[in-house]
C-alpha cells in the first residue's frame, strides 16, 4: 500500500543521493534491501500458486472426464491409504473459490476458472518482477554512491 | 541521561506498536482481495448454482442469496476494520514522529552542552 509514495521517494532520493551521510545511506540501502527481500519472497508465493492452479487444470483434464465414468479409481484417504471408488459424476467438481466457499462446476467452467486465475496470477507476476528490477537498480545506484562516499571518506582521513 | 533513554524507550514501544498494526492492516488488505474474489465468482453464477460452505470439516450446502449477503457483510466489516486500522496506522506513526524529533533535540542540546564545557 505504501509502494507508490516509496518508490516516487526513491526518485526523489536518487537525485540528492550524493547529499546524504554514510549513515543514512546505509540506513536507505537496507530498507531497500528488505523491500527487496519481501518482494522476492511474495514473487516465490505467487509462483507456488500459478503452479497449484495448474495442477488442478492438470488434474482435471486427466482424472474428470467421461473416460474415466464408471471405472474404478483409488481414491487416497491418507498419502499413503487408498480405496477403491468410481466416478459417479465426470461433468461436475467442487471448486474451492476462497474463504470456505465452495462452488459445483462443470468441469469446462471449472477449468476456465483456473485458466482465469492462473492469468490473473501472471499478470501479477508481470507487475511484480518490473517493481523488483527497479528496486534491483536503485539499490544498486545507492550502494555504488555509498561506496564512492565511503572511498572518499578513507581517502581524506588518511590524507 | 535517564530521560532520553525514557524517551527511547517509548519511541521502541511506538515503533512496535506501529508495526502490528501495520501486520493487521497487511492481513486485512489480504482477507479483502479474497472476498473481492469471492464477490466477483459469485456473480457470475447462475441463480440455482450449487454453493457449499465449509463448517469444519463438513460441507454444508447454502443458498446463493445467503452466502452473496454473507460475503457482502464480510466486505463491509473488512473495510470498516481498515478504516479503524488506518485511524490507528496514522496516530501511532504521527505520535512515534513526534517522540523522534523529542529525542532529537534532548540530543542536540546535550551535544550543544558538551561542546560548550569543553571551551
Amino acid at each position: 500500500m505504501s509502494r507508490a509514495p516509496a518508490s516516487s521517494a526513491g526518485k526523489q532520493q536518487t537525485l540528492d543521493l550524493s547529499t546524504l551521510s554514510i549513515q543514512n545511506l546505509s540506513a536507505v540501502k537496507k530498507q531497500l534491501d528488505e523491500e527487496l527481500e519481501h518482494l522476492t519472497a511474495s514473487f516465490q508465493k505467487l509462483r507456488t500458486a500459478q503452479a497449484k492452479f495448474r495442477e488442478c487444470v492438470k488434474s482435471i483434464q486427466n482424472g474428470v472426464n467421461p473416460g474415466v465414468e464408471g471405472k474404478t479409481i483409488l481414491i487416497p484417504l491418507t498419502q499413503s491409504l487408498y480405496i477403491p471408488g468410481k466416478l459417479e459424476d465426470a461433468g461436475n467438481v467442487l471448486v474451492d473459490v476462497g474463504t470456505g466457499y465452495y462452488v459445483e462446476k462443470t468441469t469446462e467452467k471449472a477449468i476456465a476458472f483456473y485458466n482465469d486465475k492462473i492469468k490473473t496470477v501472471g499478470n501479477n507476476l508481470d507487475e511484480l518482477e518490473k517493481i523488483v528490477t527497479q528496486k534491483t537498480q536503485n539499490a544498486k545506484v545507492v550502494e555504488d554512491v555509498l561506496r564512492q562516499k565511503v572511498l572518499q571518506a578513507n581517502a581524506t582521513s588518511t590524507s | 541521561m535517564a530521560n532520553v533513554q525514557q524517551l527511547s524507550d517509548e519511541y521502541s514501544d511506538l515503533q512496535k506498536k506501529l508495526q502490528d498494526v501495520i501486520e493487521a492492516r497487511q492481513k486485512l488488505d489480504a482477507q479483502l482481495s479474497e472476498n473481492q474474489a469471492v464477490q466477483k465468482e459469485f456473480k457470475t453464477l447462475d441463480a440455482d448454482a450449487n454453493i457449499y460452505k465449509l463448517i469444519g470439516p463438513t460441507l454444508i450446502k447454502q443458498d446463493k442469496d445467503e452466502a452473496v449477503m454473507n460475503v457482502d457483510k464480510r466486505l463491509d466489516f473488512i473495510e470498516k476494520e481498515i478504516k479503524r486500522i488506518e485511524g490507528q496506522i496514522s496516530e501511532f506513526s504521527e505520535a512515534s514522529e513526534k517522540k523522534k524529533t523529542e529525542i532529537m533535540q534532548i540530543q542536540m542540546q546535550q551535544q550543544q552542552q558538551a561542546q560548550a564545557q569543553q571551551k
